[in-house]
């Protein structure tokens, strides 16, 4: 699925968080999007998912203009993973990736066999089946994510946003987490704190600074030492493994 | 919490368990009182009312038949209607608040029926509401609370269980200022008496008159909440997850917000002020069976109903010369099952 946003704008009080931002993704491809904190990547992606509404621009899902859907229908287009997935309630494993299901149903329908279904096949490819009985609060923050992007596979949607999934997660489960996405071959727009996730996994990356997009590019293409140091201040060297993969090293301030 | 958790076919049988309890306890219920009649009497007067028929016609009338049919029976039957509303309202609350230590009497809607209540009474309102101005008014003063607590937490923005305990706090105490206001200015012994007994909580005034409309009422109300308990499910996750989900909840938070303070002010009026039912019982409901409310909804509703009614036949019996006011018996159950999960909860209880 194509997501196109254009000239988004967008403030909170007087404070321009973004200021005309213009991105789009085309089907199956990985975008990634990174930039400083503040940079106004997560509010970026709050718009197109709707948590927030931007004072001007539009966001189109294929043709579809985003504010002429209802929740409902843009829940069967795209599901989303965010970072922070805490609740006061202790449900089980199973009932939160049935939840995923909340958009294909309307009010008086009943949870079916095909649901049940989905929801073994998604915890199956987030490799969290043996997990489906345990209480959501006893898992550890890897696991955790895993069941939350198990809850949006099984939205079924062509398309997945993630939000700074991976934050607080450590290395394996950084790299586990993105793999399982990869590998769906779904149409994703990722926040990525860590440029070297970001370059391991991404087809294409934009670089966002204040609220403007800077930046655009493959990421052997973009993420060269001098625009890494136009968009966070720091100093790297870049060099290649004998896979041929890229890794960003941080030389100083 | 536990972490076996019963099964759908396990989930279906639980139920029907409870509800051949519920029955059960209905009609062993009837049995138990201060008047001395006998168990094979009670139901010759029962069966003799609904049949119809005069088979026994010593119990078509006259006070054995009283005491059963237009005393006891009622009344029974308003504890299970009062106990499932009040529960069920409870989980309702616990997800629109999305605060495992809310019930309707924390948020301050009680107290607002009680104002409201309090204000029929005194300033003499039944001239002007006609019979049920106290169920008018009740159910006014707990709509307006309700709304005076979602509006003061701030519904939709920053919500915080502290916010949401304070401004319940804030609500329920204005609302008991004005009425204590009301009785101290009326100066009204009757009007005193009457309202004292009634924040006791009983079940005592049950009739025939304000019973079934209580019973259809509560039942409704339980059967809107479990089409819903998909919506109720997602305001646990939150507004923000609720929308990438597929749903809206500002709306239908504030209908629920609507239709349980409409039950609960129908529960104060018939039965005044009983808290912590709808505390207890979902939790308890929680910890065995699970959070998800397709289950939680219809498991509390029946067990607040046999819970409500065993309650009122301890209050019934428990004193050889008097009867004790129910508010006073499960607060005092009550009360300490609230510190235990608010200990329980501050050392996590399966919670981070």
């Amino acid at each position: 699925m194509n997501i196109t946003a254009q000239n988004i704008r967008r403030s909170f009080g007087a404070h321009e968080i973004l200021k005309g931002v213009d991105i789009s993704s085309r089907p199956g491809e990985f975008v990634g999007l990174i930039g400083p904190n503040g940079s106004g990547k997560s509010t970026l992606l709050k718009c197109i998912y709707r948590i927030l509404k931007p004072d001007a621009g539009q966001i189109f899902l294929d043709q579809c203009d985003l504010s002429r859907l209802t929740v409902r229908e843009s829940a069967r287009k795209m599901g989303v993973v965010a970072q922070h997935n805490q609740y006061n309630f202790d449900f089980t494993v199973k009932d939160i990736v049935l939840m995923g299901r909340a958009p294909h149903k309307k009010p008086l329908d009943r949870d079916n066999a095909a649901d049940y279904a989905i929801v073994r096949k998604s915890l199956e490819k987030t490799g969290m089946s043996a997990f489906a009985d345990r209480s959501f609060s006893t898992l550890s923050g890897g696991e955790q994510q895993r069941v939350i992007l198990a809850r949006a596979l099984a939205q079924q949607t062509p398309c997945l946003i993630l939000d700074e999934p991976t934050n607080h997660l450590d290395i394996t489960h950084q790299i586990q987490l993105m793999k399982i996405v990869k590998e769906l071959k779904l149409s994703v727009i990722a926040a990525i704190h860590d440029l070297n996730i970001a370059a391991m996994f991404c087809d294409r990356i934009y670089g966002i600074k204040g609220g403007k997009i800077v930046g655009e590019g493959t990421p052997e293409n973009l993420l060269t030492p001098e625009f890494i140091r136009e968009v966070y201040g720091v100093e790297t060297e870049i060099v290649h493994d004998r896979h041929g993969q890229m890794h960003i090293l941080f030389t100083g301030l | 919490m536990k972490e076996k958790r019963l099964k759908a076919p396990g989930f279906t049988v639980v139920l029907i368990n409870l509800a051949s309890g519920l029955v059960l306890s209905i009609l062993v219920s009837v049995t138990f009182g201060n008047a001395d009649i006998s168990i094979k009497n009670v139901y010759q007067v029962i069966i003799c009312q609904i049949s119809g028929r005069q088979w026994f016609t010593e119990f078509s009338s006259g006070a054995v038949h009283d005491v059963v049919w237009l005393i006891r029976l009622p009344r029974v039957l308003m504890a299970a209607a009062v106990g499932m509303g009040l529960s069920v309202c409870g989980c309702v609350m616990q997800a629109v608040v999305k605060n495992p230590l809310a019930d309707p009497y924390v948020l301050g809607v009680s107290s607002g029926a009680y104002l409201g209540a309090s204000a029929a009474v005194i300033l003499g309102l039944g001239a002007v509401l006609g019979s049920n101005s106290m169920g008018i008014m009740a159910f006014a003063g707990a709509i307006l609370a309700s709304f005076a607590v979602m509006a003061i937490s701030g519904i939709g923005g920053f919500q915080s269980a502290a916010r949401l305990v304070l401004s319940g706090m804030a609500i329920s105490t204005i609302c008991s200022a004005f009425a204590n206001f009301l009785i101290y200015i009326a100066n009204d012994r009757d009007a005193i008496t009457q309202i004292s007994y009634w924040s006791m909580g009983s079940l005592a005034p049950s009739d025939w008159d304000n019973m079934p409309v209580t019973l259809i009422i509560m039942i409704l109300g339980t059967a809107i909440f479990w089409t819903q308990y998909r919506n109720l499910d997602l305001m646990l996750l939150g507004d923000e997850t609720a929308v990438t989900l597929g749903t809206d909840l500002r709306r239908s938070r504030i209908a629920y917000m609507l239709l349980t303070a409409f039950m609960v002010g129908f529960a104060v009026c018939c039965a005044g002020m009983i808290g912590f039912v709808g505390l207890i019982i979902p939790h308890a409901m929680r910890m065995v069976f699970g959070t998800g409310h397709k289950h939680l909804i219809p498991l509390c509703a029946l067990t607040g109903g046999i819970f409500l009614i065993w309650a009122d036949v301890a209050c019934r019996i428990i004193l050889d010369y008097a009867e004790l006011p129910i508010g006073i018996l499960i607060s005092l159950i009550g009360a300490p099952c609230f510190i235990y999960l608010m200990i329980r909860s501050a050392f996590g209880g399966g919670r981070k």
